[in-house]
């Protein structure tokens, strides 16, 4: 290579881009080169058929067609990468003959940068529930959830260092949010530890046993208050606030208001397992470091610790049937036991058998999120149209019985980020990524372009760039769409103030506005009715327009003729806030 | 291990087992604050109930309003005044307050035991305390949930706020979803997003809208469901809200009614709120802002309650005048009162322990006083009660069983705290 | 009289200030003033009595016990007569030499507060104001109503006659200063001391006010007191300070502040005999006695009291200074030498 002198700027500007790579190459170089290989995807498809079986025969109602390549398309990019697919990709698809399309395109997405982010914002939701920022910062934990999903770590593990969490590796305090973030509040922990990992409320649990539901008794909530009954929040100057523990506690004791007059004593216990064989140390030396003023204590045995190993694990039915049923109602729209976090007796699975095959799976896979995730996608269940066969009248539909594809309303992110990938300017950021990257500078654009994994590295970088670039937009969403913070976020109200945003006072009238929206200016130049409507269903709904819905089209812009622009502006909304859009259908 | 009560069912010492037999058949099905008795609910929907707030933000003085004791160490400077009820005084900071006594029912044995802001005006609004696991619903969105006409164009929940812009408050609706919600109007304005913007003509707007029900129509000819129901449905809500814009609008009382009320912020809004009201809206809370006078505290309650005064007053006695008052519960609440001692920067602070509100409307027994304090204010000393008396007070005002229970995920909860009982010699 | 001659004045070196005496009462103090002779100090405090003080051997008199707390305490020259204010907007005349002090006369002057008052030099009329925003003016001897003077759009906070008697100052709570031309009724101009105001729009209250004026000995200057940075007003946020403006051309001259940056109001000005302005500031900071040199910005010395303090008193002999406490104390700070090094540093 030839040396030239050149101005120092250049250099430098450089110098800096590939500082960049280096320390993103440094930075991923574990989640590339670690990843879990995956089960193979053989055995997920028996498991798939399996599914299909198990939901098959237990249904009474006809069944809906299967999903043409448009809807499975649509649908898929929703539950697996958080967004509609770009009109690009949807006419690739569509345009793509083979017959292995939806398989490859199963595996190409959950490989993907963009499913690690989905997964991470689930993640995010469904253990934080929108709680605003306390002690540790979301945009840590979040892209501590992002790193775990792309390597494709296992879930158990992921929770047991949620639950282990205690701040002494600070490579990992972003773990420690579940906590700190609910204040280290013992009652509030037991009550979601025992929501979101074991898939029973026990709330109600908390001052005699539930008077409801017989499966759920005083002492299963203070078990696992045994747990965290040494733990607590421990401020000093100068220093991060810790979730930290102590080695001593008295016993943990509980009266039922019922019987007032009964007291009882627990050790740690999970549910109706036995409890776990605690070391015993003599008085006074119970911790590597002592409890004193301004000191953090430091136990030799951790309970915390010993209730990651104990609630995280396969040996906890419990565990793994709530995150087989989790993930089941992530993709089919409702959990095979309904609400998800009520598992008991008197409230069985729709699909006993099938939960239990899930949760089989779940833990022989050794917690594979992506391989559930993929056996579910190829299942014929998932891939059933949501339109019900002529003759069905839609109020007689038995959701349980997955007679067609399930309706799920997008989540806040998923509406947010669909409207900017239908009005074009994810793509637009897209591009202007790319641009930075290769043309931007040749040399980081040959770097990264250097093997497949570099190539796997670039698509991660220009994901986490775009995504910065457009997140700004979430907010809004989130507070009109999303549950307040701290409360459950799957049962979300449709409301007037969220029409009132989509029509009037929202981006989205902005993202349309003629003479700067890029899907409505790039329609408008395009010369026949025809191509504009082609155009313009492919990238809101991503699906060509049927004979009617062209006729429509041609028919409306002819008599808007004078102001194309605005009439197509028209249209992309009415397309944009249908319900069709407002579905993942 | 002390219990918190946070499952917040009924009484705790009713037997597990005749819980069991009675909640089994209602509680199982899942859903928002499903309440048990339907048909209560409807019937008071169609008496058309309304509530008024009037909210004093920061936390009023007991002794500069409700509770006067002058020439006491703690009394401060101003004097007791006579009212329209013989042997009722208040302070002489409120003389058109005290000619509408005869409206009104003071409740001066309120202990919240309570002097955090936050915590303090939670109690107040939903009549329980704090708790880390569940939140519980604020009245306003209780009443928007229970009593507002189904379907109703204009929101059942609106909070006028001085200052600021407008929002949804979702969290107050706690599990009644944020349908519930209040509609803030900062500083008076209508609700957010309820005009066209600039770019959208009204024909456009027309365009747009029936492209969208075109679409539906073919999409859900197969789909329809309750949740595609419910969307579709808020576009129909907001042109309904949309066309009931100057509903929000001041403007269109009359300069008369203007002047009475107060050219002052507080008094537009008091103006709105029975703008509102008259309209058919369930639930109107006004915040005036600040009491929470640290410093000076007489000098700012001269100030404020100056304003608050006349503009109350004007408002009681039209609602009276327009039969109004009959049906609408009004209430003067704040997160606690103030400190009987007058500290260093003749200030007051915070102060749960010993306070009161006022209550008017909606068949109260009214003008009187429920509840005493002794002779310098520092305690409670006849018929004390905390913010779970008051809620249970109001929601049988209104004609609620308190005790009735609402389903939240399957789990039974009784509308008002279960620790707690009404005023029973303040309801008609 | 009690008053020093000048060279005693000449002897008044405010860096030497320390408190010589303290007196006490069982409730929280607000106001204080030394009768004209020197020879007693009065104060009101929060159990709505008036106290009298000798000033030489500290014996303490309680006037008889009134509605609410009283504010204003003014004088005739000789001292023989003493009008209150109240809160109750009402004027009471007092005895105050005599040896158990009594009401002579009271009159319902105002419609709320009386925040001032003030005695036309001659001793013939006396000037109060307050809530009611009307500046009324009354024949000393007999208390009959002689005057009104209307246009403050604020209460009034403080009144000032001016030494030739001719004009009457009076300063409200949005810092506006009228002055009167008492003999025609008229208003000759206003000054603008709306610095000492604010409005803050978030806790929707006016604070601030021209707490109290003084004129410089020679006429001059005209110093105005109160508050400024007040970012808090409910949470007592703010920091004294004077404004003084050219008696003659009504401009602004200066404005004096702190060094520190102390947090309270000042709640009175005086001008020294030697030209120096004392101010007494109290408030969340604590209480100081505060010394300016005409025309410079900062302090030249600043006295901490032991207790927040709430007004304060010249006397006559330019030596003494007597502040009212929260604590119920009067405390009499000296201007000249300590007595003794163990004093200084306690």
């Amino acid at each position: 290579m030839a040396v030239h002198v050149r101005p120092v700027l250049l250099m430098l500007r450089r110098c800096i881009a590939v500082a960049t790579v280096v320390v993103a190459v440094q930075f991923l170089a574990p989640a590339g080169a670690a990843e879990r290989p995956e089960r193979p995807p053989a055995e997920s498809g028996s498991l798939a058929d399996q599914i299909d079986g198990l939901i098959d025969e237990a249904r009474e109602l006809p069944v809906a067609a299967p999903a043409d390549d448009a809807e499975f398309l649509r649908r898929l990019y929703l539950d697996l990468m958080g967004t509609i697919p770009p009109a690009e990709e949807t006419r690739a698809f569509l345009d793509d003959p083979s017959t292995d399309k939806r398989t490859r395109l199963v595996d190409r997405l959950l490989a993907s940068p963009q499913h690690a982010r989905r997964m991470q914002v689930w993640l995010d939701v469904t253990l934080m529930e929108r709680r605003g920022d306390t002690h540790v910062p979301s945009a840590e934990w979040q892209e501590y959830l992002r790193r775990a999903v792309l390597k494709n770590r296992p879930l158990d593990e992921l929770v047991r260092e949620i639950l282990a969490a205690d701040d002494t590796d600070p490579a990992r305090r972003p773990a420690s949010k579940f906590y700190l973030d609910r204040g280290g509040e013992l009652n509030l922990l037991v009550r979601d530890v025992s929501r979101l990992f074991l898939g029973r409320d026990l709330q109600c649990a908390q001052c005699h046993d539930h008077p409801l539901v017989g499966d759920y008794e005083q002492q299963h909530y203070y078990g696992l208050l045994a747990y965290l009954s040494r733990s607590f929040v421990f401020s000093a100057d100068n220093q991060p606030t810790v979730f930290a523990e102590k080695g001593v506690s008295d016993p943990v004791k509980f009266q039922s208001v019922f019987s007032p007059d009964d007291t009882y004593e627990t050790l740690p216990r999970v549910l109706e397992s036995e409890p776990p064989a605690e070391p015993q140390f003599p008085g006074g030396q119970e911790h590597v470091v002592a409890p004193a003023d301004g000191v953090r204590p430091i136990p030799k045995y951790s309970r915390r610790e010993q209730f990651a190993r104990d609630l995280a694990c396969a040996d906890n039915r419990a565990f793994a049937l709530n995150w087989a049923n989790r993930l089941w109602a992530l993709m089919m729209g409702r959990g095979l036991v309904d609400p998800v976090d009520f598992h008991h007796s008197d409230n069985p699975p729709s699909h006993p058998e099938l939960l239990d095959l899930l949760a089989d799976e779940l833990v022989a896979s050794g917690f594979d999120m992506r391989h559930l995730m993929r056996s579910i996608a190829s299942s014929a269940t998932y891939g059933r149209s949501s339109a019900l066969p002529d003759g069905i009248d839609p109020k007689t539909l038995v959701p349980e019985q997955y007679a067609s594809g399930p309706l799920k309303p997008l989540t806040p992110e998923q509406l947010c980020f669909s409207l900017l990938e239908a009005t074009g300017i994810a793509a637009a950021h897209r591009a202007a990524v790319q641009q930075e990257l290769t043309t931007g500078d040749p040399r980081l654009g040959e770097l990264l372009a250097v093997d497949s994994a570099r190539e796997r590295l670039a698509d991660e970088v220009a994901e986490q760039r775009v995504y910065s670039r457009l997140q700004g937009n979430l907010g809004a969403f989130i507070s009109l769409f999303g549950a307040p913070g701290g409360s459950p976020q799957n049962n979300v109200q449709s409301t007037v103030h969220q029409a009132l945003f989509l029509s009037n006072g929202g981006p989205l009238v902005g993202w349309l506005a003629p003479g700067s929206s890029q899907l409505v200016d790039r329609l408008a130049k395009l010369s026949d009715a025809d191509a504009i409507a082609h155009e313009l269903y492919l990238s809101a709904l991503s699906r060509p327009p049927n004979d009617l819905e062209r006729g429509q089209v041609a028919g409306f812009l002819a008599a808007r003729a004078e102001e194309l622009a605005k009439a197509v502006s028209e249209l992309a909304w009415a397309l944009c806030t249908s319900s069709e859009f407002r579905f993942n259908h | 291990m002390k219990c918190n009560h946070a499952c917040g069912s009924q009484e705790h010492g009713l037997a597990r087992r005749s819980f069991l037999g009675t909640m089994l058949g209602a509680g199982a099905s899942a859903g928002l604050g499903t309440l048990v008795r339907p048909a209560a609910a409807e019937e008071l929907q169609r008496q058309q109930k309304r509530v008024l707030v009037c909210y004093l933000a920061g936390g009023v003085s007991q002794l500069e309003t409700w509770d006067p004791k002058p020439r006491t160490d703690t009394g401060g400077p101003f004097r007791a005044i006579p009212t329209s009820v013989p042997g009722v005084h208040i302070s002489e900071l409120l003389p058109h307050t005290a000619q509408q006594m005869h409206r009104l029912m003071l409740v001066r044995g309120v202990n919240t035991n309570e002097n955090d802001h936050g915590k303090g005006s939670y109690i107040m609004q939903t009549g329980r305390r704090r708790e880390p696991s569940t939140d519980y619903p604020y009245m306003g969105s209780l009443a928007a949930r229970l009593l507002a006409p189904e379907g109703a164009a204009l929101p059942g929940y609106i909070h006028i706020t001085p200052g600021g812009g407008g929002s949804i408050s979702a969290g107050e609706a706690a599990f009644l979803g944020p349908r519930y919600a209040p509609v803030v109007l900062g500083n008076g304005n209508p609700p957010q997003n309820t005009a066209l913007p600039d770019a959208v003509s009204v024909t456009s707007d027309a365009a747009r809208q029936s492209l969208r029900r075109q679409q539906d129509e073919r999409f859900l000819r197969r789909r329809r469901t309750a949740l595609t129901e419910a969307y579709t449905s808020t576009y129909d809500q907001a042109a309904a809200l949309m066309a009931q814009r100057e509903v929000f609008d001041v403007s269109k009382e009359s300069e008369q009614d203007h002047e009475r009320y107060g050219t002052h912020d507080f008094g537009r809004h008091c103006l709105l709120a029975r703008r509102l009201l008259e309209n058919g809206v369930t639930f109107v809370k006004v915040s005036h802002s600040n009491y929470d006078t640290h410093n000076e505290n007489f000098n700012f309650h001269i100030e404020q309650l100056g304003e608050f005064d006349r503009t109350f007053a004007t408002l009681i006695n039209d609602l009276a005048d327009r039969g109004l008052l009959e049906s609408t519960l009004v209430l003067v609440l704040s997160e606690f009162g103030r400190t009987p001692r007058i500290n260093h920067l003749y200030g007051r602070d915070h102060w749960g322990t010993a306070w009161s509100i006022a209550m008017s409307g909606c068949g109260l027994q009214l003008g009187g006083t429920v509840g005493a304090t002794n002779d310098n204010g520092t305690e409670v000393v006849d018929r004390q009660v905390d913010g779970g008396h008051l809620f249970h007070t109001y929601l049988r005002a209104l004609g609620f069983d308190p005790t009735d229970q609402l389903t939240v995920d399957g789990r039974p909860v009784q509308i008002a705290d279960p620790a707690a009982e009404a005023i029973e010699e303040v309801l008609a | 009289m009690n008053t020093a001659p000048d060279s005693a004045v000449a002897a008044a070196d405010p860096t030497q200030a320390h408190v010589a005496a303290e007196w006490e009462h069982d409730a929280p103090l607000i106001n204080c003033r030394f009768d004209p002779t020197g020879r007693f100090v009065f104060a009101t405090s929060e159990d709505r009595s008036i106290l009298r003080f000798d000033v030489e051997s500290g014996q303490k008199f309680v006037l008889e016990t009134q509605e609410t707390w009283v504010r204003p305490l003014v004088f005739d020259p000789t001292g023989e007569t003493l009008v209150s204010g109240g809160y109750d907007g009402r004027l009471v005349w007092w005895s105050a030499a005599a040896e158990t002090p009594g009401p002579l006369r009271s009159v319902d002057a105002h419609d709320g507060w009386i925040r001032a008052a003030a005695v036309h030099p001659s001793g013939a009329q006396i000037a109060t104001a307050g809530n009611d925003r009307i500046v009324r003016l009354w024949n000393m001897a007999d208390g009959a109503l002689v005057g009104e003077l209307a246009g403050h759009e604020k209460h009034v906070y403080s009144l000032l006659w001016h030494p030739e008697g001719q004009f009457l100052l009076s300063g409200d709570l949005a810092g506006v200063i009228r002055q009167w031309d008492v003999a025609s009724r008229q208003e000759v101009r206003t000054l603008d001391a709306s610095a000492l105001h604010t409005y803050n729009g978030g806790q929707g209250v006016d604070y601030g006010g021209v707490r109290s004026m003084a004129l410089s000995h020679d006429g001059g200057q005209l110093a105005c007191s109160g508050l400024t940075a007040a970012t808090n007003p409910l949470g007592a946020v703010n920091e004294p300070m004077l404004l003084v403006f050219d008696w003659q051309t009504g401009e602004l001259k200066t404005t004096h502040e702190t060094k520190d940056k102390l947090k309270g109001i000042a709640w009175r000005v005086v001008y020294h005999p030697s030209g120096f302005l004392i101010a007494i500031s109290g408030g969340s900071g604590g209480g100081f006695v505060i010394f300016w040199r005409a025309g410079e910005a900062q302090e030249f010395f600043v006295h901490k009291l032991p207790n927040t303090a709430r007004e304060m008193d010249l006397h006559p002999d330019g030596l003494r200074i007597v502040t009212a406490h929260h604590d119920g104390r009067l405390r009499i700070s000296r201007l000249d030498g300590k007595p003794n090094e163990e004093e200084a540093t306690s």
